[in-house]
């Protein structure tokens, strides 16, 4: 049933060629996070999330100091290597200081062209309204140079629904998850997340809704193993789930950047496009990346592990992350005030070795069972 | 350090200052960043405190370190900004040469120097339960644009309603052109004392510039402020007339990008005395230098000029500006090659530093070296390491002076 998402997230380059070719379309390499996709298809673009991989990092080194994250270390590489030739342009968002800096490096390095969708910080709308404005504008107008397409409000809107629908897919699997724990392996849960980085969003869901179609009918296995919610920007490594599928331990939910906090966002609005991005960017869910303090990370993280009926939640901290490190403190103290149980594991993407990781979490599984 | 006169009395303005923090009844407390337009709020009467700047003093009085073990012990992250671990620090213990700093009333924060700042700062409103105004200037990858500026002024203006809202006072307005009048001589004189360095030798050296700081970080916009750098120039100006080198004997002119490291600055004094090699000018302290373009003859423009120079800092701008910038200084300031400190710390001071070594040495034939050490956590630093690097770069000016 998961075979063929395991088959994109193991051919990534493969994967991304065929589909290049297929759609005619230029690759859009986008960035960590929050980028909508929607304005990439709707301007003839085939967008392409990157959130880095194991590779050892061998040629970034040169530039990205060993302080910074390994998304960012892995996500040049990949370019500095040549294993990203196909992506034609990038899409960074201003998420972080690393992010903004890494963008710059982008510009000095490589002749292929950068966009930025700068992420307006403050509580004065009239400002933020203007000024996203003028940034969508640049934007859509720097994707164009580099498709050679216009967007048309067609266009958008087509988009904007097969997108919405994707998500939409995406969000029954989580329900699923949540509502059946232990159904669906997660290793294979993220995997089939992942895969949707890479793939076309028309031919991604059709592989969501023939997995949802035959998900529907296999029931939970029996027996309580411990249930987790994992919060952190990147789900990555996959390897992590492997281990938790062998010693038993649950997700039942996430607080990813690149996992609910984007799959819920709702369908992307085309009327207004600076209006659709700001909801798109500060709603539903909040992210320790983007100040919104109508949108409070911690009321929203008890009532997620309320709703999911989980045990605990795991801090699934990359290691070097800023905005990640800085809230975990309170949010931890706060859960723990409220009888929730926490832990939290460094990860970088390029581990090899994940006896510390395994260690870890399984003791912090073997308290939740008590 | 040179010897200045006026560093006597830099001691006595800023132990008032924090006198005044602590005891004052009257004024309400604002934490802000060191890149906030901190005119706003001398001109509604409230008292600035610069958490950055307390936590370099924590350092300089070899005192971080502990603070930032309180800190991490409450379970900060190792990796975040040691400014910010050593100011947690000091709030938990109530530690630092001022025994803590006084609780804020509201945060005032800007991004033109991070955007680590925005989370420094919700850890602090959160943990006080007290406003946060963001003042956000976005990064200005390709310049100055009439789009940053309009969205900076229309948050300009809301930072005057909720001043206004928070006093219960209408904004003064009067008082607040009076504040940026006061910032913008303070800074020129700043600039002026910085370009003294152009002399050769050197009057004095940028560790004399980092300690002496504290008050255009901290009482820019008041009387003492100007007061103080005009008593500063006046001292450097006749040191320079008077062709005294602050490094006896300065063969090489360098200049030092990012932070200082606090907490070495005797050591690497003596070190850079020993290899006669003068740190003639830095990106970090001509920072402020800024200021002193407020364009204050116009009503109707003030409020751009002002958005312009907090948008237009160093650290907050392209790399193609940079790399402009630090060879105007090279060129400018006669110097024999740069140093780039590689600040743990400071992501948007160091990202990119490898790249841009490169490009500055390719476009100006100088010399430069990048320096792996940290502002404020002495765990992140080798005298070792960082003092092999400085030969090395040291000899290699001096194979290109035989040249
Ligand atoms: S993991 Fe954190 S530091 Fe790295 S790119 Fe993402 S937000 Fe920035
Ligand atoms: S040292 Fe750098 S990261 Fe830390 S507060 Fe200052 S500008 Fe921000």
């Amino acid at each position: 049933m998961f075979e063929p998402f395991h088959e994109v997230v193991t051919n990534v380059s493969k994967t991304i060629l065929e589909h290049e070719k297929k759609t005619d379309r230029p690759v859009i390499g986008v960035m960590p996070a929050y980028f909508p996709m929607e304005l990439i298809w709707a301007a003839g673009g085939y967008p392409v999330q990157l959130w880095g991989n194991n590779l050892p990092l061998e040629k970034s080194d040169a530039y990205l100091q060993a302080y910074c994250c390994s998304i960012a270390r892995s996500v040049l590489e990949l370019e500095m290597r040549g294993i990203a030739k196909m992506v034609k342009g990038y899409a960074f968002t201003s998420l972080c200081d690393t992010l903004i800096n890494l963008r710059e490096i982008y510009r000095r390095l490589f002749s292929k062209p950068t966009l930025e969708l700068s992420i307006p910080i403050t509580k004065t709308v009239e400002a933020r309204r203007t000024y996203l404005r003028s940034v969508v504008q640049n934007v859509t107008d720097g994707l164009e140079a580099i498709t050679g397409q216009k967007i048309t409000p067609d266009a958008l809107k087509e988009t904007s629904q097969l997108f919405g629908h994707v998500r939409a897919l995406q969000r029954n699997l989580y329900q699923i998850r949540r509502e059946k724990p232990g159904l669906i392996k997660n290793h294979d849960f993220y995997t089939v997340i992942k895969a949707g980085f890479f793939l076309p969003a028309a031919v991604y869901a059709q592989m969501l809704e023939k997995l949802l179609g035959n998900l529907d009918t296999l029931e939970a296995p029996n027996g309580k193993r411990p249930r987790l919610v994992l919060s952190g920007m990147v789900f990555d490594p996959l390897e992590i789930y492997q281990l938790m599928d062998e010693f038993g331990a649950d997700v039942v939910d996430d607080d990813f950047a690149n996992g609910w906090r984007t799959v819920s966002k709702k369908d992307f609005q085309v009327g207004n496009l600076s209006e659709g991005v700001t909801a798109y960017l500060f709603h539903p869910a909040p992210c320790c990346c983007i100040y919104n303090p109508d949108n409070d990370r911690h009321a929203y993280l008890l009532n997620k592990v309320k709703e999911s009926g989980a045990d605990g939640v795991l801090f699934w901290y990359m290691k070097f992350c800023e905005p990640d490190a800085f809230d975990r403190p309170q949010l931890m103290k706060r859960l723990k005030d409220e009888n929730i149980a926490t832990a939290f594991v460094d990860l970088e993407l390029s581990v090899a070795n994940f006896d510390a990781v395994k260690t870890r979490i399984s003791a912090f599984c073997e308290i939740l069972e008590g | 350090m040179t010897e200045f006169a006026a560093f006597k009395k830099m001691k006595e303005l800023l132990t008032n200052y924090y006198i005044e923090a602590k005891t004052t009844q009257e004024k309400p407390i604002a934490w802000i960043t060191s890149g906030a337009p901190v005119e706003f709020l001398y001109a509604m009467d409230i008292l600035p405190i610069y958490p950055e700047n307390y936590a370099a003093m924590c350092a300089a009085n070899h005192q971080s370190v502990e603070l930032i073990e309180a800190a991490e012990a409450e379970g900060f992250s190792q990796d975040i900004c040691a400014y910010a671990r050593t100011d947690f620090g000091a709030d938990i213990t109530q530690g630092g040469p001022a025994a803590g700093l006084p609780p804020p009333h509201f945060l005032l924060c800007s991004t033109n120097i991070c955007k680590t700042v925005i989370k420094w700062y919700e850890v602090i409103a959160r943990k006080y339960d007290v406003p946060l105004f963001i003042v956000d200037t976005p990064f200005l990858h390709d310049g100055l644009t009439q789009e940053l500026i309009d969205y900076t002024i229309s948050q300009f203006k809301d930072l005057e309603n909720f001043l206004s809202d928070f006093t219960g006072k209408p904004f003064d307005q009067e008082r607040f052109f009076e504040v940026l009048y006061l910032s913008r001589e303070a800074a020129n004189y700043w600039q002026k004392m910085l370009y003294l360095g152009k002399n050769i030798p050197s009057p004095f050296n940028s560790l004399d510039s980092f300690i002496h700081l504290g008050p255009i970080v901290t009482l820019r916009g008041t009387k003492e402020c100007v007061d103080y750098y005009k008593l500063l120039y006046d001292e450097v100006a006749e040191r320079a007339e008077k062709k005294l080198a602050s490094v006896p004997g300065e063969t090489h002119r360098v200049l030092w990008d990012n932070l200082p490291v606090w907490f070495k600055m005797r050591r690497l004094e003596k070190f850079f005395e020993e290899h006669k090699t003068t740190l003639v000018v830095t990106t970090y302290a001509n920072s402020w230098g800024g200021y002193g373009n407020f364009n204050l003859d116009q009503t109707d423009d003030i409020y751009e000029s002002v958005a312009r120079s907090y948008l237009n800092v160093y650290i907050n701008i392209g790399f193609e500006d940079r790399i402009k910038y630090l060879a105007q200084l090279i060129d400018e300031f006669s110097l024999t090659g740069f140093i780039m400190h590689s600040n743990r710390s400071c992501k948007p001071y160091s990202i990119g530093m490898y790249r841009l070594q490169e490009e500055l040495s390719k476009l100006t034939g100088k010399p430069g070296v990048v320096i792996e050490a940290d502002q404020n956590d002495p765990r992140a630093y080798s005298d070792a390491q960082v003092e092999t690097r400085l030969e090395a770069f040291i000899e290699s000016m001096e194979s290109i002076s035989l040249n």
